[in-house]
This record gives structure tokens, sequence and C-alpha cells, in this order.
């Protein structure tokens, strides 16, 4: 088997009584998109904070390309290849679309950079050539969504943790973001995903695990996943007994 | 990175040198009223930009950098009078001042490194609230300990005129002073760091995530404002001729690094300056006549400014040719 390129070995995070993730295990397989889905509060956005350093797990470890990041900082790990897309978009609204994705291109992962050839490339990678001079601030939430993307893409990620790029926007936005990730892929930079939007999971993921109450229920294939009665039951509840 | 910054900006550039060039004529055309104008436009300059070093550019603004003009003043004085004495002072009085810089400067860099890392992991008005504790806290000490001679005074020597007269030489300090800071301010701000600092300011976790050392940036902008408002403490000091704390340890100085930067646009270069121009003309020159009525206009007129300009007057220029362009468009 391939070294994993994040692997989570029984991970478990409590906030004083509540176990947001309960020894949670996976592998994020290199040149995949791999997604991470399960209701609200199943802990997916526990699991990113605690892969970019935001949160120390309680237990468990944490390992990119079968090197341990638990316990590092935030700065550190970005600077070794995690790249992560905020679901809330956090651009800096006082700057351009191009200086926003520029901060990533200039920083990010260690190592030398050609700094205005990978801003363009994200630039035109998320789509947003048009919008380059304009104050990221008047951005609508298509567009901030896809500068999100271009500034973790001009970090020069290795692993890139898309945290629900798609929540509240119509389908054609949501094509759009498919098809930036399909991009961000085929140039070698693995995904991870979490996101709530179904229909695009299915259609853009290799792999999808499922997490419930903290716990991994489910992995597979969308296929598998789409047709696991345990999965089913968490999102739409077991049927009463007769 | 920085020689493109020069390339694209060099018409500023230009106009900064003759803007100096203009600057070094003005002792020998203007009354010696109007060069005490100048000089205290000058420091009221250099300081702003010493303070945006840190508060402009990485959005901790700090209430209390009055502190570093009283350490270095104090440091600078108790060296050049206690260690190395009169009569060295009077033979070697420019020697006696570069080292009065360098040890002014050097206990501002420690006091500033030392307090750094507990006090940047505040942030907001934490760190405001911080800064503000340990000016009161070196005051204190300055004024309390006999040995800092706070409460008796320091007498500095006198810094050799060469056939100007002495306001002239402050006057020239302070404007050497001014292009130092404002060179320095220019680099960082083109440079990695700034950009850096930039994404800092706007969201401290985002440019973490994206790879910016932060804490890193922030202590070295920290002992760098610190360092240079420390070198200003020193020539305010010798421009003085003698300090008790509460010449140098004043508060409304912490206050108007702050003002001089909200008034002309934070986080620019030019807006510390246009901010101390405009300070110093209106409360020392204009209003300098109705001393009852003085302190009142000038908080009145700034509240007035804060309302109808918040982003200062360059930030309101940008967003109004913004505004006029979109509309073109």
């Amino acid at each position: 088997m391939k070294p994993a390129i994040l692997e989570l070995k029984s991970v478990t995070k409590r906030f004083r009584g509540l176990v947001a993730t309960d020894d949670v295990s996976l592998r994020v397989e290199p040149g995949t998109i791999t997604s991470l889905i399960g209701p609200n509060g199943a802990g997916k956005s526990t699991i990113f904070n605690l892969v970019t350093g935001y949160l120390p797990p309680s237990a468990g470890e944490i390992l990119f390309h079968g090197e341990q990041i638990d316990g590092q900082s935030t700065v550190a790990i970005a600077r070794r290849g995690i790249a992560r897309a905020f679901q809330i978009a956090k651009p800096f609204p006082e700057i351009t679309v191009h200086d926003n994705v520029r901060i990533g291109a200039l920083f990010g992962r260690d190592g030398p950079r050609d700094v205005a050839a990978v801003t363009e490339a994200a630039l035109e990678t998320a789509g947003l050539d048009d919008f380059a001079d304009r104050p990221a601030g008047d951005l609508t939430v298509g567009y901030l969504r896809r500068l999100e993307l271009a500034r973790a893409i001009a970090a020069r990620p290795v692993l890139l943790l898309a945290d629900e790029p798609c929540a509240g926007l119509n389908p054609a936005e949501t094509d759009e973001i498919c098809d930036i990730l399909r991009r961000v892929r085929d140039r070698g930079t693995t995904v991870f995903l979490v996101e709530h939007d179904m229909e695009a999971v299915m259609r853009i993921s290799d792999r999808i695990i499922v997490l419930d109450a903290g716990a991994k229920i489910a992995e597979g294939t969308p296929d598998e996943i789409s047709a696991d009665p345990k999965v089913i039951a968490a999102y739409l509840g077991t049927p009463e007994e007769p | 990175m920085l020689r493109e910054a020069i390339a694209r900006q060099r018409w500023w550039i230009l106009a900064a040198l003759l803007g100096l060039a203009v600057l070094a004529c003005v002792p020998f055309v203007l009354m010696p009223f109007h060069v005490r104008v100048g000089q205290l436009i000058l420091l009221s300059t250099a300081l702003g930009l010493a303070w945006t070093l840190l508060g402009g550019f990485a959005g901790y603004w700090s209430f209390g950098h009055t502190a570093f003009i009283g350490l270095g003043a104090f440091a600078a004085g108790l060296f050049e009078t206690q260690m190395l004495g009169t009569p060295f002072m009077r033979a070697q009085p420019l020697v006696g001042l570069g080292l009065g810089l360098v040890v002014g400067m050097g206990a501002c860099a420690v006091v500033a490194g030392a307090v750094a890392w507990p006090i940047l992991r505040l942030r907001g008005i934490y760190f405001a609230v911080a800064m503000l504790g340990v000016a009161q806290v070196l005051s204190e000490l300055t004024n309390s300990i006999d040995a800092f001679k706070g409460s008796m005074g320091l007498v500095f020597p006198r810094i050799p005129a060469f056939g100007l007269r002495q306001e002239a030489v402050f006057y020239y300090l302070l404007l050497i002073a001014t292009a130092v800071i404002l060179a320095i301010a220019f680099a960082v701000k083109n440079a990695r760091i700034g950009h850096g600092l930039a994404a800092m300011r706007e969201d401290e976790d985002t440019a973490r995530m994206l790879g910016v050392p932060t804490e890193r940036y922030k202590i070295t902008m920290f002992v760098l404002s610190a360092t240079l408002t420390g070198a200003l403490g020193v020539i305010y000091a010798h421009s003085l001729g003698y300090i008790t704390t509460g010449s140098v340890y004043r508060t409304d100085f912490s206050l108007n690094m702050i003002v001089y930067n909200l008034l002309g646009g934070m986080g620019t270069l030019i807006g510390p300056m246009i901010g101390s121009v405009i300070m110093v003309v209106l409360t020392q020159v204009i209003l300098g006549g109705f001393l009852n009525l003085h302190m009142f206009l000038t908080g009145a007129m700034l509240v007035a400014l804060v309302l109808a300009a918040p982003r200062g007057i360059v930030g309101t220029w940008l967003a109004f040719r913004r505004r006029r362009r979109d509309a073109a468009a």
C-alpha cells in the first residue's frame, strides 16, 4: 500500500465533557479528492482544526507523509504544505483580489517559487483573472469562495483542505467550484473536502468517509457510500419498528 | 521585491528626496520660532512613523509608546552624564551623543524584547492597555528610584552647533532621523514581511493558516518600533537640555502618535506625515493664540474628523478615487 498523504490514528478530541471526535482513524490517499461527510455536529470541522494545528488532539496521532504533525504550530504545518480554504470566506477585504492571492504565494509551503507566476496560475485556476484588481470586499459570496480557494492554491499545498466550498451557492456556482477542485487534483494536489452538498460530493469524490456523532461509520467509493444502510440511517434516521 | 517597489514608486521617492532637500534649506530661511515649529513637526512625523511600524502595519495599537521615549532618554542621559562624565562630554560631545543613541536604543530593544513575548499574545484592546501599563510602570520606576534621577532631573550636555543656532542643530538631527525611519518603513512595507503584516492586520488566524510567521513578525516589528522611538527620545531629551520623568514619559506623546496615524491614514507612510503636519500647525500655530480654548478645540476637531473620515485623509481619498473610477467604468 502506498503511504497515505494524511493519516489520523485513533484521534480523539474532547472539549471538557463533549467528545467531538471519538477514536477516529482515517487515511487520505495521494492524488485523490477525499470527502468527509456527516450530519451537523459530526466532528468534520474539528478534524480540519486538528489537522491544521488550530487545536491539539486530546489523544491519537496525525501523520502527514508519515511524519507526526500533531503538536506543531499552525504556521509550521502550513509551511509543510497543508493549506485550508475556509467555509466562511475570510479574505483580507481591504486589499485587492490579486494581492490576497499573492499573500498565499509569498508564504505557504516552504521552498523556492516564482511569486508572480504562482499568483497568476492560482487566479486562473480559480477563474478570477477578471477580478484581480478589485478589492476583495467587493466580491459576491460565490466569488469569495473562489478567492478563498485561489489563495489556498497559491500557497502551493500538497494537501488542500476545503471546508464546505459549496455551502449556500446556486447549482451553477457549485459546478464551478467542483471544476476548480478537479483541476487542483489533476495538477497533483490532494484534496480533502468537507461538504454538505451531497450531489457535489457524489460527483467529484474518489473516496468518501462518513462521520456521525464524532465517530467514523463508513468509508468507500461514492457508490458504496450511497448504498450503505448505516449512512442512510445517519442522515435520515432509523425507520420506526412496525 | 524591494527593487520592484522602488521602480514602481520612483516618483514618490523622487518627491521625498526633493522634499528633504527643501526641508534642509529651511533653517537658513525661516525665523527661529518657525524652525522650532519645524523641529516639532519632524519629531511628530518621525514618532508617527515609528509607531506605525507596529500599530499601522501589524494592527497592534500601542497606547503607551511614550515608554520608549522615556526609556531611551533616561538610558542615554544616565549613560552620558554618569558613565562618561562631564569632562568627556565636553571634549567629545558628538561621540557622547552617538554612544548615548546606541545605549538608549539598546535599552529599548532589550526591554521591548523582554515584554514582547508575553504582551504580544494579547490582541486588540488588551495589547493597547498592556502597553499603557508598561509606560506607567517604567515612568513610576524612573520617578521613584533615586539612581534613575527621574524626580531630580538630568541635565544633558550641550551639542556643538558648528556655527548654527541651537534649534537648527536639532532640526537637522530630527530631519536625518525622520529620513532614516521613513526609509526603514518603506523597506518594511514593500518587503515580504510587509505583505505578511498586512495579512496579519486583516486577520491573524487566516494569516497563520497561510504560513505567515506572525509571532516572529510581531516581535520583530515591536522591537524595531520601540528602538526607533527610543532614538527619537534620546534626540528629544538633548533638545530639551534638562529632563524629569514628566517631560519624557508623557501620555500626550502616546496619544498623539495614534492621532497622527488616525488623522492621516492608518497603515500608510504618507498618513502619519500628513497627520503630524496638520496637528502641529493647528495646535501650535493656528490655535496657539487661544491658549484657553486650545485643548477644547483640538479635541472637538478630532471627534469631528474621526466621525467624518474614520479611515483618515489618505483612506478617504483612496475610497473617493475608487468610487469615481467605478462610476466611470
